[in-house]
Order: C-alpha cells, then sequence, then structure tokens
C-alpha cells in the first residue's frame, strides 16, 4: 500500500497524454466492438423470439429444443461456448476463417437465450383476454401474435431487453481472448507496450460506459413511445 | 338460426353443462340467466367455439358441427365461428390502438377490406353507440361504460348474424349500465340475433323474446319473460329469482 495521498503517482493512475495518443487506436476497437454489438442484438433478438414461440408450444417437438437451448445457453459461461466454438469446432472440421464472425456466432446465441426468456414472459404477461377477443374476431395464431400481443409484449420486454444489449455489449469484450481486436484488446496491447494498465483499461470502461448511456437513451425514448397509449386520461 | 343439441362440456373431470338443448330464431333477443357458477359463460364461449365442446352438436344457419371426444377438423369451427361476435364481460379492447383502430382492426385482417370504406362503416356504427366523439381515443382513456359500447362496436364490424353478450354490464359501475343497455336495446329493435347472459331482470323483461334458466348442467326453464321471470313453474327458477330479490 501507500504511504500517503501525495505518494500516489497520478500520472499512473490516468495518464491523458496517453488515451489521446492512443485514442484512434481505441476507436477502432470500438468499430469492431460495435459490429459485433450490434449484429449480436440483432440476431439475439430475432432467434430469441423464435425460441420463445417454441418454448411456449405445446408440442414437444417445438418446445424441448428451446429448453434445452436456453437451459445450455443460460448454464454456461459465454467465454467457455466461444472458446468451442472456436478452438473446439475445428477438431469436426467447422473453422471459423474470422474470429469475428465467431465472436458473432457465440454472443448472438448466448444471448438470445436470455432474450427468449424475456420475450416469453412479456408475452405470458398479456392478458388472455387479448387473445380470446382476437380468436373471437375470427384472427388467426400469427395475426394476433404480431398485430395484438407482440406491441404489448414489446412495451412490458424493452426494460429487461435493453440491459440484454448492454450486456451484449459488455460481453463483446470477451472476443479478445480469441484475437478479435476489439476495444479490450486495443487496450490491452498499449497497456502491455507502455506497462500503463490502469490508465489504458480505465478508458477502456469509460469508453464500454459512455456506449451504455447511449443504449440507455434509446431505452427511455423507446419506453416513452411504447407507454403512449396509457394513462392519458 | 341456432340450434344447440345435446351439447356437453367438462373441463378436466368437473361436468358444467351436461346436455343443453335449445334454439334461436332469426331476429330473436334470447337472455340466458342462471346462478354464478351455472356454466352460462361456458355456453357463450361454446356458441363462439372459444370452448370446444366434449359431445353433442351445434348448428348456426346452414352449418352444423358435431362435437366428439376426437379432434375435427379447425376449419370448420372457423366457418361456424363467422356466424357470431362477442362482448366480454371485461371489454377486452386491444389497448395499443385507438377505438377506431380497434373495430377496423379484424375486418382490415380477416376479411381484408379496404381501409377507407372500413372506416366509413366503423363511423356510422360508432355514430350509432355514441362513440363517434372518442373515435381516436385509447381504450384506457375511456370510462368502461364508453370502452364497452367500443367493444360492442368491435364485434358489430365483423357484421355477426348473432351477438353474444356475456354480462356486458356488470363489471361497469351502476350509472354506467343504462348507456350500455340502451345499446344493446337497439340492437334488438334492428332485429339483430342476440344471446344475453345477464343479472339485469328489468332489461330482460323489455328485450327478450326468450328467457332460459340454466342450472346444474341443463336449461331447466325456457320461455317468454313474463312466464319465466314472474311465473316460474320450477323450484330452482323460483330459489334462484327470490335469491336475486334478496340481494335487491
Ligand atoms: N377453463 C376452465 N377450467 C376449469 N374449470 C372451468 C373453466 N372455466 C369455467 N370453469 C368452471 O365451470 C363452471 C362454470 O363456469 P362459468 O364461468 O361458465 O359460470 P357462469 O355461469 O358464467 O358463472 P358467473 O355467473 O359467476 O359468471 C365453474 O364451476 C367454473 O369453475
Ligand atoms: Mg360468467
Amino acid at each position: 500500500m501507500f504511504n500517503s495521498f501525495n505518494q500516489i503517482q497520478w500520472e499512473y493512475l490516468f495518464n491523458f497524454e496517453l488515451v489521446r495518443d492512443s485514442l484512434p487506436l481505441l476507436l477502432q476497437g470500438l468499430r469492431i466492438s460495435m459490429v459485433i454489438a450490434l449484429f449480436s442484438m440483432i440476431f439475439a433478438l430475432l432467434l430469441g423470439l423464435v425460441i420463445a414461440i417454441m418454448r411456449m408450444s405445446k408440442h414437444w417437438i417445438f418446445h424441448l429444443p428451446a429448453r434445452v437451448f436456453i437451459s445450455f445457453m443460460r448454464g454456461t459461461p459465454l467465454l467457455v461456448f466461444i472458446f468451442i466454438l472456436y478452438y473446439g469446432l475445428p477438431v469436426i472440421g467447422v473453422q471459423f476463417n474470422n474470429p469475428i464472425v465467431a465472436g458473432i456466432v457465440g454472443v448472438s446465441l448466448n444471448f438470445a437465450a436470455y432474450n427468449a426468456e424475456v420475450i416469453r414472459s412479456a408475452i405470458l404477461s398479456v392478458p388472455r383476454g387479448q387473445w380470446e377477443a382476437a380468436e373471437s374476431l375470427q384472427m388467426g395464431f400469427p395475426e394476433t401474435m404480431w398485430r395484438i400481443i407482440i406491441p404489448q409484449a414489446t412495451r412490458i420486454a424493452l426494460p429487461p431487453t435493453f440491459s440484454i444489449f448492454m450486456d451484449i455489449v459488455k460481453g463483446t469484450s470477451l472476443t479478445s481472448i480469441i484475437t478479435v481486436n476489439e476495444l479490450l484488446y486495443s487496450a490491452r496491447i498499449v497497456a502491455g507496450r507502455t506497462y500503463e494498465s490502469m490508465t489504458m483499461y480505465i478508458a477502456a470502461a469509460l469508453i464500454y460506459w459512455v456506449v451504455c448511456i447511449i443504449i440507455g437513451y434509446f431505452q427511455q425514448r423507446l419506453e416513452k413511445r411504447y407507454n403512449r397509449y396509457l394513462n392519458q386520461r | 338460426m341456432i340450434d344447440v343439441i345435446n351439447l356437453k362440456k367438462s373441463f378436466d373431470n368437473t361436468t358444467v353443462l351436461e346436455s343443453i338443448n335449445f334454439s334461436v330464431k332469426k331476429g330473436e333477443v334470447v337472455c340466458l340467466i342462471g346462478p354464478s357458477g351455472s356454466g352460462k359463460t361456458t355456453l357463450l364461449r361454446c356458441l363462439n367455439l372459444l370452448e370446444i365442446p366434449n359431445s353433442g352438436a351445434i348448428k348456426m344457419g346452414d352449418d352444423q358441427l358435431t362435437f366428439s371426444e376426437r379432434k375435427f377438423k379447425k376449419n370448420k369451427l372457423l366457418t361456424l365461428r363467422k356466424y357470431s361476435g362477442m362482448v366480454f364481460q371485461g371489454f377486452h379492447l386491444f389497448p395499443h390502438k385507438t377505438v377506431m383502430e380497434n373495430i377496423i382492426e379484424a375486418p382490415l385482417i380477416v376479411k381484408k377490406q379496404s381501409k377507407a370504406k372500413l372506416i366509413k362503416q366503423g363511423e356510422q356504427l360508432l355514430e350509432k353507440v355514441g362513440m363517434i366523439d372518442h373515435k381516436d381515443k385509447y381504450p384506457d382513456s375511456l370510462s368502461g361504460g364508453q370502452q364497452q359500447r367500443a367493444a360492442i362496436a368491435r364485434a358489430l364490424m365483423m357484421e355477426p348474424a348473432i351477438m353474444l353478450f356475456d354480462e356486458p354490464t356488470s363489471a361497469l359501475d351502476p350509472q354506467l349500465v343504462r348507456e350500455v343497455l340502451k345499446v344493446i336495446e337497439g340492437l334488438a329493435k334492428e332485429g339483430q340475433t342476440m344471446v344475453i347472459v345477464t343479472h339485469e331482470m328489468n332489461f330482460a323483461r323489455r328485450v327478450a323474446d326468450k328467457v332460459l334458466f340454466i342450472d346444474g348442467g341443463f336449461i331447466v326453464e325456457e320461455g317468454p319473460p313474463e312466464q319465466v321471470l314472474d311465473n316460474p313453474s320450477h323450484k330452482q327458477t323460483k330459489t334462484f329469482l327470490q335469491l336475486l330479490d334478496d340481494e335487491q
């Protein structure tokens, strides 16, 4: 430990100049993080919707695979799953020629399970009367799902879904371990070269934080839009 | 218009409807009364095919569907459902759609009719149920009575041969009951065929051509309101009406 406050070497804690100089590299890394995150959000959401609907099916052909998928993905660390994809699959002849693709696949599949559970509980929380009203008006399952249930479920699913989006952004940092040169990877390179670990990792942390603040802003706007029809008496 | 023959419906091990038989003629208004838990809602839901009977048959217009424990064709069920529109005790309007969007939704999606034409038709209907001033509001900003009138318009938009009402006013504050009953009476005057579950006996006296009293899984008594409500011949009916009187 340090003896007195004055002995802390502040420039080792946060070296602004170093951050400024390495910013282009960090932002390049951020770009790759964002590519992985954006693709993963879209895939995880779409796949999550499909799996949620499968999971709610009465027929085991649909709900059994969905349950196993959700259980496995939630029950295993994302990092381990990414290792399996990138280092394990080549053994059976499946090789990702780009680790970014492996990263997207890993993050998407893993978070799809969480999305599926959020979507399922949101769909189930729409009152049964809504299904029955639509059914009695001769609407079929797909139309009812898409036009009546999903819009109402979306409002309920928004906050937890955006938490997942933030987790996805943070989860992309795990792909640095399979040599994806994303944000954390770039920070590590500079830290290794300059021995200024504190500065570089704090810089990386702050950048992740800013991204999540922006995501949070979109969440707020969407929530406002989806709450429009409530309580306007 | 409707013939119900030996209809039976049970949930798991409890039989709610033992054997139901009755008919409704075109233009007739039938009120269904009976104690709580006697299966009024279940019967109405069977008529709308929201519930699938275990056995018996339902005939509507030229279509008949005979039920058995075995599975049957789904499209037959849809054919029969086209005959009826349902108004629920709890309204069940779509909260994320305005009144106008609510009422044009089904014909737009199911019948694929043109939106402009539906909006015109919707405006006429909303005029009729006294909701035209609220056409662009969301259900959450409406009173219960207004929501129920919108729900009636929504069912009417599909132009069903038969309207089914399940205690349309029992979720409403007393001062809102009248406005909804007036709309239903208006429909009765126009000759709309209707089956109405209700506890409003005075209303039943005014609109009903026929009253059915259901208890213990059977239609115990049926006839014109003067007979069933004022001069019942069965003990069960008398007990039920006595209980209702005591409450009021
Ligand atoms: N989905 C269901 N599963 C199991 N039992 C049910 C179901 N729906 C209704 N029941 C049972 O069937 C019986 C009749 O119910 P129903 O709702 O048809 O009665 P009701 O005459 O409409 O009563 P109320 O006047 O209280 O509305 C009740 O005992 C009820 O518990
Ligand atoms: Mg009932």
